[in-house]
């Protein structure tokens, strides 16, 4: 049997990690001229305030391909296109336009109840285009 | 039960502030704690809003019973107070038989869930006294020269305390007074990280509240608890160090 892979012990306490990781930045920056620490400090914040924007969902492919393909033909980004669909959903959700009953199947995940199971068509299906479409 | 010991042969690291601050955090959180203060100045009392008295005089000397000998200070919290008799405890045990296990068998025989032990700034038979009756040092130093020449001098003494028999459990080193926009703190902190390494607790910022607190008879969780000191640094919209943290490592120690 192969020796099993040896784990990198952690030596430090992660706060302290983190915070000499602070520290050195604090420290390397200061020798930076002005303009050049504006910037860096200008760059970390987008950075952080980006950081609140992001969201990890899984996704089924076909479903992530046809987002690609339909932000590439619009020319906006991907991530508006689905901001712009899940504000929506969450409207018809709301207005009861959308029954999230009709897909619940009982989950055996002990953290879930329920699993969503959606129709092969829903997921697959070509994106129908339709030309003169309005802003929906 | 865990006794837990506050030591530091360098005076004015923050060893008073740092054991009433965790003892008192400890009893928030439910857990039955009592501070005992073998330093004769006689602050942790005072820092609870409390007069000094000869609680330890009165248990070791007198042989009063712990509980008629401890005051409660808040909650969950009592407190062995110590005053300039403490004095002489030293002399009287000094002159005992089995003198280095004297305070362990009247503290072992308590019913709390969490001793903690504030020492004197010394290196005499009632330090000793605390260290034998420890299961874990927490060595709270400032980051400065002398102060780390203090936590080496502790872990030279433990390990003369070690050698008589008395098994510790384990040490951590919990960085006081923390500055972050002076290069002489990164300079020390990098020194006590890469000897220290995992020993070394997140530091608590250096904080004129908690200087307050101590004069309004209030501990930094009643005084300030949105403080620096309380709540640690905010970096990248985490929060590091501060009493908060430190308390967080306590537990750990304590429920392991």
């Amino acid at each position: 049997m192969p020796d099993p892979k040896p784990e990198r012990r952690t030596v430090i306490d992660p706060a302290v990690a983190e915070l000499l990781t602070g520290l050195e930045r604090q420290r390397s920056d200061a020798a930076l001229p002005r303009k050049e620490r504006e910037k860096k400090a200008r760059e970390r914040a987008k950075i952080q305030a980006r950081r609140e924007a992001r969201a990890t969902y899984d996704l089924p492919p076909a479903l992530r391909e046809k987002i690609r393909l339909l932000a590439e033909e619009q020319r906006v980004p991907a991530s508006q296109i689905v901001t712009l669909a899940l504000a929506r959903f969450l409207d018809d959700l709301a207005c009861s336009k959308v029954d999230l009953g009709s897909y619940k199947c009982p989950s055996r995940s002990p953290r879930y109840d329920w699993n969503l199971e959606f129709p092969p068509e829903l997921i697959e299906a070509p994106r129908s285009k339709k030309k003169g479409q309005g802003r929906a | 039960m865990k006794i837990i010991a506050f030591a530091n042969q360098k005076g004015g690291v923050g060893k008073t502030t740092t054991a009433v601050t965790l003892a008192h955090g400890l009893a928030r959180h439910g857990r039955r704690t009592l501070l005992v203060d073998l330093d004769p100045q006689g602050h942790t009392a005072f820092s609870l809003g409390l007069e000094k008295s000869p609680g330890l005089y009165r248990l070791i000397c007198l042989d009063e019973p712990l509980r008629s000998t401890v005051q409660s200070a808040r909650p969950n919290l009592d407190v062995l107070p110590g005053d300039k008799r403490s004095e002489s405890v030293k002399r009287l045990i000094t002159l005992s038989d089995f003198r280095e296990s004297i305070l362990s068998d009247r503290l072992r025989a308590a019913d709390y869930e969490c001793v903690l032990i504030d020492m004197a700034p010394s290196l005499d038979v009632l330090h000793v006294n605390g260290l034998v009756a420890s299961d874990w040092v927490v060595i709270p130093t400032r980051l400065d020269a002398l102060a780390i020449d203090g936590v080496k001098e502790i872990l030279l003494t433990m390990g003369e305390v070690g050698q008589r028999g008395h098994g510790f459990q384990g040490f951590s080193i919990l960085p006081t007074f923390f500055d972050r926009t002076t290069r002489e703190t990164l300079a020390q902190f990098k020194e006590i990280v890469k000897a220290f390494g995992a020993h070394v607790w997140p530091p608590i910022p250096q904080d004129t509240r908690v200087r307050e607190a101590a004069a309004y008879g209030q501990t930094p969780w009643e005084y300030g608890p949105d403080s620096p000191a309380v709540t640690g640094y905010l970096d990248n919209r985490q929060r590091i160090g501060g009493y908060q943290q430190a308390l967080d490592r306590l537990m750990e120690v304590i429920d392991a």
